[in-house]
């Protein structure tokens, strides 16, 4: 990810502005701007990051907590760092900002196709039809990385199977299979007892 | 669109986004949306989702299609406001309080475990989803090179959608 870590600039030479509610709302346009088709978190940690506002460890740390809470993620995330930098005035204004922009865009591209009914022209059914198969290409390829975390914990394989199979395959309702599940995970992964002070098992 | 179907799309829609772990849960979005209330077709899940890809922003976007196909433009706004409001006030209760708690060890442990459980929802929507999309073995091909680009390149998606839905277009999918 970081491979470009030769250009990093000395940031300690001017302390940055401190961001306002209004800094935040412009700053979250651009990056939902910048990130049509995927890789907002990215867009967002360059974003903060060259300002000064965060370091990379506090983002990270963000991040992960924006991808455990529910809801979409990217959105999660601007909630989250406009609430860690200015507030709940900071948190609001970030939400806005990443939502305006495809925000106004769908809409319009919904009273186009929608509003048209079924008397869409032919060749934009099928142009949406394409589309429709490389947006699951996408969906694909963005659930890669998160399989493979998913993976590497205590369970994974067998927890994220289950899954699938039980919300795919079988089609079930979401919560059951979230209360088991999980709460198999917990289990799992529960907390072990404070070791003992002599370190015997290295 | 009477009131009390708006009001049953901004609750399913706070629901939705409340059980949406790690992204998009596209499976439940279909069960409930397509199967229980019949509000939109799974063509319509598909489109709203391939539109959703080429949109600035979140591409979740595609509820505010979902609400839309389903109520107008008061629908729009339902769904979206109902998606993505509940979450983003707690995602910004939960930054205020994570510094406070975030070494617990039972906050360890369930971030282990809503891990996996993430991945498995993922990999359900691209099954759903899979399922109302692709028709044909044409389909299947396009999504198939289209997972070899994304995945082995860095070509933007947004490009990669939209060459898809030109060739689409031009073999009359």
């Amino acid at each position: 990810m970081t491979s470009t870590a030769s250009s990093r600039p000395e940031e300690t030479a001017r302390p940055p502005a401190p961001p306002t509610p209004a800094t935040l709302l412009r700053l979250f346009v651009g990056v939902a701007l910048s990130g049509i088709g995927g890789g907002l978190p990215a867009h967002a940690r360059r974003a903060v990051t060259a300002r000064g506002w965060m370091t990379d460890a506090q983002f990270a740390e963000t991040y992960t907590l924006a991808q455990l809470t529910p809801g979409p993620n990217a959105v999660n995330l601007a909630a989250m760092i406009g609430a860690r930098l200015c507030g709940p005035a900071g948190a609001a204004t970030s939400v806005v900002g990443i939502l305006i922009p495809g925000l106004i865009a769908m809409l319009a591209a919904s009273a186009v196709t929608l509003g048209a009914g079924s008397g869409l022209p032919p060749a934009v059914q099928s142009g949406l039809r394409g589309a429709a198969c490389a947006a699951l290409a996408v969906m694909l390829s963005a659930a890669i990385p998160v399989v493979r975390v998913g993976l590497g914990v205590k369970g994974g394989l067998i927890l994220a199977a289950l899954t699938f199979l039980g919300l795919g395959v079988l089609r079930l309702n979401l919560l059951p299979v979230f209360a088991a599940l999980v709460g198999l995970g917990l289990y799992l992964n529960r907390p072990q007892r404070v070791p003992p002070p002599e370190e015997d098992h290295v | 669109m009477s009131e009390s179907t708006l009001w049953a799309l901004v609750l399913e829609f706070v629901r939705l986004g409340l059980i949406s772990f790690g992204g998009t849960n596209i499976a439940e979005l279909e069960r409930v949306l397509v199967g229980e209330h019949h509000w939109i077709t799974p063509g319509t899940l598909a489109n709203g989702f391939a539109l959703g890809q080429l949109m600035p922003g979140p591409n979740m976007l595609a509820v505010t299609y979902y609400g839309y196909a389903t109520a107008g433009w008061p629908g729009a706004l339902a769904s979206t406001l109902g998606f993505y409001g509940p979450t983003a006030l707690l995602s910004a209760l939960a930054a205020l309080a994570w510094r406070r708690f975030s070494t617990h060890p039972w906050l360890v442990a369930f971030r282990d475990a809503l891990l996996p459980f993430g991945a498995g929802v993922l990999l359900a929507g691209v099954l759903v989803l899979g399922q109302s999309s692709i028709h044909s073995w044409v389909g299947a091909g396009i999504a198939a090179v289209a997972f070899v680009i994304l995945w082995r390149t860095k070509v933007n998606s947004v490009i990669v959608v939209i060459g898809a839905a030109v060739l689409g277009a031009l073999l009359g999918l």
